[in-house]
């Protein structure tokens, strides 16, 4: 939506000659902002009675199933409270994020790193092809004992659990958009004179960037996704080991007070991500005439 | 006459080892200065042969020679293609920038550079711009700016009007008619449409398809400049227009002939199968 407002001021200083059909979609501007408006306050409506109603059916399984079942959403909030401000939550979060941060840096790190070469050198690509996909094929957590008597059951085992988890996403987008550039423009600045090096670092790395962000939104979630793995399986820590802890003692209210958190975490990362991916990637929005 | 600044002899080109023929036999010389176009059906060669001009692939057999060597890709060829093919992550300016630095021009010098070829074809005021903000007509312009700025001895352009519609075709047709005029650089034009080839050039270059052959080479002489009288209801337009579609409609009956050939009797050899002419 903000691309499209930045380019209609530009247009306007042309002659209509030049661009005939910009004249008409002036006229039908106000009617489709007016509609546009409509629709996301009936969108933030029903979102908001599905909440809810979500919240009304968490009320309703308390009354009918009682606490172990669904703790009373007031039971919640008031855990949380307790856990904010005793520190616990705070505590948790810290760790949690420690290895979430330092997984993702080391999994985007070598993934990016190793993906522009699979991607550069095709033949590299070739041979290391299988050994990628069967890698990333094994599901994460079949490495979790491997990982335990390689690197114990610490904070730095836990991120090697994370970085296994992530690195594959972000090598096989990177790779992908390297190996997928764009070969009309590949070819154009051949025919001006680039040599190797400048095609690869001012072509294709560039055009390559978008697939790249997406590898890193996704290795992102499923850092989060990780490092809960990681905290509940190896020694008990942060988020992760509060989910154990309260789940194991069926203190679900605590429990709870937990999850929600966790769902803030993951959706907040993968926001800014996202704002990440659109500010970078903006001028891919009308592709197809940009080349 | 001066010395060609492009030459072809014998230019023979074919693709998958051998099996398909895309060129044969091209012989042409381009002088310092010429407008030449490059007019055939689609599989004709014609942009096999623009790529073997810009040294990008090399022919398989015969000579190219382009200002005395064989080609080599780089800022005394320029080219533009029928889309424009701007690098989308760089302003308007940035994407001339970018071929003036590959042509070695010093950073502090690049700047100005871009602005005055954008000046030169109408979008100073959009050098800050990114493509996706302009209309394809202007993205074109764009690429003929950059094309310009690298100062080609040579400008070879894959049908760069093709993608438009036919109003800003005929602006920027008489606008590359006047960049032209004014700097003596020698084009390459290639295109499908008659018109084009003939309103803007002063030599046609007709290709056969398959495999892609010179089957005649038609010198056109208009008073210049021409961009201030449409020579397009002349007599003379009319007969040479007439003149190359009858080369044209007996090339794609041949052609339709010989695919319904094909498909009838499976793998026909090429070379026999115009007997078939007779029968009609």
């Amino acid at each position: 939506m903000i691309e499209e407002r930045t380019e209609q001021p530009i247009v306007r200083h042309r002659p209509p000659a030049i661009a005939p059909v910009a004249v008409p979609m002036f006229a039908r501007k106000g009617n489709t902002a007016r509609r546009r408006r409509l629709e996301n306050g009936a969108v933030f409506g029903v979102q908001i009675i599905l909440a809810l109603l979500l919240l009304a059916g968490m009320y309703a399984l308390n009354a009918v199933g009682g606490n172990l079942v669904m703790p009373n959403p007031n039971d919640i909030v008031a855990e949380s409270v307790l856990m904010w401000s005793d520190g616990t939550m705070l505590k948790g979060l810290g760790e949690s994020l420690t290895v979430i941060s330092l997984g993702f840096l080391l999994s985007a790190s070598t993934g990016i790193f190793l993906g522009v070469l699979l991607g550069g050198f095709r033949v590299l690509g070739r041979v290391l092809d299988p050994f990628v996909n069967a890698m990333n094929s094994t599901p994460g957590a079949a490495f979790i004992p491997l990982i335990i008597v390689w690197f114990g059951l610490y904070t730095e085992a836990k991120v090697v659990v994370v970085w296994n988890a992530a690195f594959f996403p972000i090598l096989i987008n990177t790779t992908a958009g390297i190996a997928n550039a764009n070969k009309e423009l590949v070819e154009m600045a051949r025919a001006f004179g680039a040599k190797r090096a400048t095609l690869f670092w001012r072509v294709m790395v560039p055009d390559a960037l978008p697939s790249i962000l997406s590898g890193l939104r996704i290795g992102a979630a499923i850092c989060t996704v990780g490092t809960v793995i990681a905290e509940l399986t190896m020694a008990q820590s942060g988020l992760g080991g509060l989910l154990a802890a309260a789940g194991n003692r069926f203190q679900m209210d605590r429990y709870f007070a937990v999850v929600i958190v966790l769902m803030a975490l993951g959706t907040l990362i993968t926001a800014m991500l996202r704002l990440a991916e659109r500010r970078i990637g903006r001028w891919r929005v009308s592709l197809a005439d940009g080349r | 006459m001066s010395a060609p600044i492009i030459s072809l002899r014998h230019v023979g080109k074919s693709f998958k080892d051998g099996e398909v023929r895309a060129l044969e036999d091209i012989s042409f010389d381009v002088r310092p200065g010429e407008f030449v176009s490059l007019v055939g059906p689609s599989g004709c060669g014609k942009t096999t042969l623009l790529r073997i001009i810009n040294g990008l692939i090399a022919p398989d057999e015969g000579e190219v020679h382009v200002m005395g060597a064989a080609p080599q890709p780089g800022p005394d060829l320029a080219m533009v293609f029928q889309s424009a093919r701007l690098l989308p992550w760089l302003t308007v300016a940035g994407n001339i920038e970018f071929v003036l630095q590959l042509k070695g021009l010093p950073g502090s010098e690049r700047p100005a550079r871009a602005r005055a070829l954008l000046g030169a074809v109408g979008l100073r005021e959009f050098a800050e711009a990114f493509p996706h903000e302009l209309s394809g007509g202007m993205q074109q312009r764009v690429g003929l700016a950059r094309a310009l700025a690298v100062e080609p001895k040579v400008l070879l352009m894959d049908e760069p009007f093709a993608a438009l519609d036919a109003m800003t075709r005929e602006v920027l047709r008489k606008e590359l008619l006047q960049l032209w005029s004014r700097r003596g650089i020698a084009v390459v034009f290639v295109t499908h449409d008659i018109d084009e080839a003939i309103l803007l050039s002063q030599r046609v270059v007709l290709l056969r398809p398959r495999p892609g052959r010179i089957d005649e080479i038609v010198d056109v002489s208009f008073p210049e400049p021409r961009w201030q009288q449409d020579p397009r209801t002349s007599p003379a337009f009319v007969s040479m227009r007439e003149h190359l579609w009858d080369r044209i409609h007996d090339m794609v009956r041949d052609g339709a002939e010989l695919e319904e050939l094909a498909g009838a009797f499976g793998n026909v050899d090429w070379s026999t199968a115009t007997f078939h002419r007779s029968f009609l």
